[in-house]
């Protein structure tokens, strides 16, 4: 009995061996690789650092790829068959590679998590992860856009700096008074750049008024366009608004030559730092009183590869990556797309303020599409916005136009 | 063919290889990607089709929803005016300057070696520079025409439709000015003097002499400097990303940032590569004319 107990021992110690050496080594075999835009100071090389620590058999690899190339580099890379397991897409180019079935299904994986829940996030973010009902990847992080004003110069000017222009015509009525060019200040700052930047800006302002991108000659986006005319018309806003992305526009608000500005809580840090007047934010203004609200969703959705050797052990990294979602804010600065975590208090009472206009506007955030087409439609809008404000077309014309190409896009 | 044979039979073939070398160089690195260009343009190409090489041919399907686009002609029309304002512009100011320097004053050949930071410089950050430069409200070049009492209001050379393709074509003609200073001075330096003390004798003014022996002798140079304006003018595309991104509404965009907007921003491969292919016509075609008009020189 003895002798069987010793030799039972003994068989365990030499399995325990067995496994001890090899365990380790078949994990290694395993190996997920991430890519994503992220530097340093964001969430995905840090999450990815941290994982690995937790030795969990699955070795996560990090290749930062710059914004401008990792939707090139990640088609280049799924075509030729070496594209990565996971990736962090911004979420217009969603659809993009879910429609081509580019992105694992993970719906039914989703069902049985307990770490991944749909009812968790915020709709926009969600929606632009889904392709025709089926979940094409999590949301990573969102932003949205909102109204910044100068408290200061509201006050300078007879406006009331605890009430904020809500409506279009009292936004307009504000820039109006707030406009000093002896002083060289504009009334309102924001984007209508021939870039992404300018759909950006400009959607949510034709969605308050009833309109979407696939209707978007409507009297609402009309409107729309006409009230983005009448700031450039009557010069409340720079000229240079046609050309200048939304990072320098705001940047004008921080020097104190716009009263307002149009962007998204990723300005924050810079304002604090910059700003040097008492400064506030408020929801984006709508047509008239009591009407929807919209605005725009921005950064980036996690997704895994379909070409992946590992769905599972890439699902899991996902996992954790979205276990992490509550240090989304403090860690990194950037807004989690989850409802059901409170972003916490930094401190900052400015930016703290801020932050809580943000989570509400997020509510109101539209995803742009979701399609697969999305560039050339966005850029019939912003052909449209860019020949009304120049004058070259009448709005209504030039939404016609855009309609007609997004038509042809549609088909 | 003779002498090729010849080399062949004789065993060294050394001349082959000399040629060969380079030939093969230029056919893996230019010709390829050339052909492979041109045959995207008649081809459907999706953006997953674009790891594979063979995908649905569709003719001139291309070409023809390229020029029902409305844009399409201002964006040439708008190349074509890129293009020959800047080498004129290059040129103009390349000689002048050139000119100034030949004349060897103290210090000259110090301050021209200066002259060539401009070239030397990355194009975005030339173009970053004058994004600012050319910036509305702040700029410094409307600094400088308020100052000086030219205009009385900014001029918003970004974003006024009327000057956006004239504020790249400034920075654009500063970018390139002293490259064309410095191949104009190499050909200024290689004209025998002699030739102007004779002409002096003979009682030839500044004017006769400039126009009788300064410029008959660098016909080679400026040819060369035509047809490398061409190239490089074509080839400019750093400072339309870092200025006007081709806005507002396509008045500044030219056709070698349409064809990357196309292909990098639209993923739409076929369109972009159509929008080369028509570039690169009418570079073969600058290119015959400029290899026409300098045959003499060669054959001399």
């Amino acid at each position: 009995m003895g002798i069987h107990k010793y030799s039972l021992l003994g068989g365990a110690f030499a399995l325990a061996c067995v496994l001890g050496l090899y365990a380790p080594a078949q994990a290694e075999d395993v190996t997920i690789t991430v890519w994503s835009q992220d530097r340093d100071v964001r969430p995905a090389p840090n999450l990815v650092a941290d994982y690995n620590k937790l030795n969990t058999g699955i070795k996560v690899e990090y290749r930062e790829v710059p914004f401008d190339d990792l939707v090139n580099e990640a088609l280049r890379a799924y075509s030729t068959g070496q594209a990565p397991d996971i990736i962090a897409v911004d979420n217009p180019e969603h659809a993009l590679f879910a429609s081509r079935g580019a992105f694992l299904d993970l719906t039914d994986m989703i069902a049985k998590s307990t770490v991944i829940k749909p009812e968790n996030y915020f709709p926009g973010p969600l929606a632009s992860t889904m392709w025709k009902d089926r979940h094409y990847g999590v949301p990573k992080a969102t932003n949205t856009i909102a109204l910044y004003y100068n408290k200061d110069m509201f006050k300078a000017k007879g406006l009331d700096p605890d009430r904020p222009p809500q409506t279009w015509a009292e936004l307009v009525d504000a820039a109006r008074k707030l406009t000093d060019p002896a002083a060289n200040v504009y009334g309102i700052a924001f984007s209508a750049k021939a870039s992404e930047e300018g759909t950006f800006q400009f959607l949510p302002w034709a969605q308050m008024a009833g309109a979407t991108y696939e209707n978007i000659n409507t009297d609402g986006a009309v409107k729309a366009l006409e009230l983005w005319k009448t700031f450039l018309d009557e010069r409340l806003a720079s000229p240079d608004t046609l050309t200048r992305g939304q990072s320098d526009s705001t940047g004008t608000f921080n020097s104190g030559n716009a009263a307002m500005a149009i962007s998204g809580p990723w300005e924050l840090d810079r304002m604090v730092a910059e700003a040097k007047f008492d400064w506030g934010v408020t929801l984006l203004p709508v047509p008239e009183e009591g009407a929807e609200r919209s605005s725009s969703m921005g950064d980036f959705n996690w997704a895994i590869f379909s070409s992946t050797k590992h769905p599972d052990e890439a699902f899991k990294v996902l996992e954790y990556f979205v276990s992490q979602d509550d240090r989304m804010f403090g860690d990194f600065g950037l807004l989690p797309a989850r409802a059901d975590i409170a972003v916490a208090e930094t401190g900052q009472p400015l930016k703290d303020a801020a932050l809580k206009v943000f989570v509400e506007q997020l509510k109101y955030a539209k995803p742009r599409g979701p399609h697969p087409e999305w560039p050339k439609i966005s850029k019939a809008i912003q052909d449209a916005i860019q020949s009304a404000l120049t004058g070259q077309m009448s709005s209504k014309e030039a939404l016609d136009q855009a309609a007609k190409k997004i038509k042809a896009v549609l088909g | 063919m003779k002498g090729i044979l010849s080399s062949i039979v004789d065993g060294k073939g050394f001349d082959i290889a000399l040629v060969a070398l380079p030939l093969t160089f230029l056919v893996t690195l230019s010709g390829l990607p050339l052909i492979y260009n041109v045959l995207m343009s008649f081809q459907q190409v999706d953006l997953f089709s674009l790891g594979t090489f063979w995908r649905p041919f569709v003719g001139l399907k291309n070409y023809a929803e390229l020029f029902a686009q409305p844009e399409t002609w201002p964006i040439f029309a708008n190349t074509a005016i890129f293009v020959v304002s800047s080498i004129v512009g290059q040129f103009l100011i390349g000689f002048g300057l050139a000119l100034f320097f030949w004349t060897n004053f103290p210090g000259a050949s110090w301050l021209r070696g200066l002259f060539l930071v401009s070239w030397v410089m990355p194009g975005l950050v030339v173009g970053a520079i004058w994004n600012w430069i050319l910036s509305g409200d702040f700029g410094v070049l409307n600094f400088l025409l308020r100052e000086s009492g030219l205009t009385n209001g900014n001029i918003f050379w970004r974003s006024d439709p009327n000057y956006s393709l004239w504020g790249v074509i400034v920075a654009n003609i500063w970018f390139g000015t002293s490259f064309n200073m410095i191949l104009l001075s190499v050909g200024l330096s290689a004209i025998p003097s002699d030739l102007y003390e004779a002409a002096e004798l003979d009682g030839a003014n500044a004017w006769q002499r400039f126009r009788t022996i300064t410029l008959p002798m660098m016909r080679s140079s400026i040819g060369a400097l035509m047809a490398l304006g061409l190239i490089f003018t074509l080839q400019q595309f750093d400072l339309f990303a870092a200025i006007t991104n081709g806005g507002p509404n396509n008045s500044s965009n030219v056709a070698q940032y349409w064809a990357w907007e196309l292909s990098f921003r639209q993923y739409d491969f076929a369109k972009g590569a159509t929008v080369s292919v028509i570039m690169i016509v009418f570079v073969i075609l600058a290119s015959i004319v400029y290899v026409r008009s300098t045959r003499h020189e060669v054959r001399r």
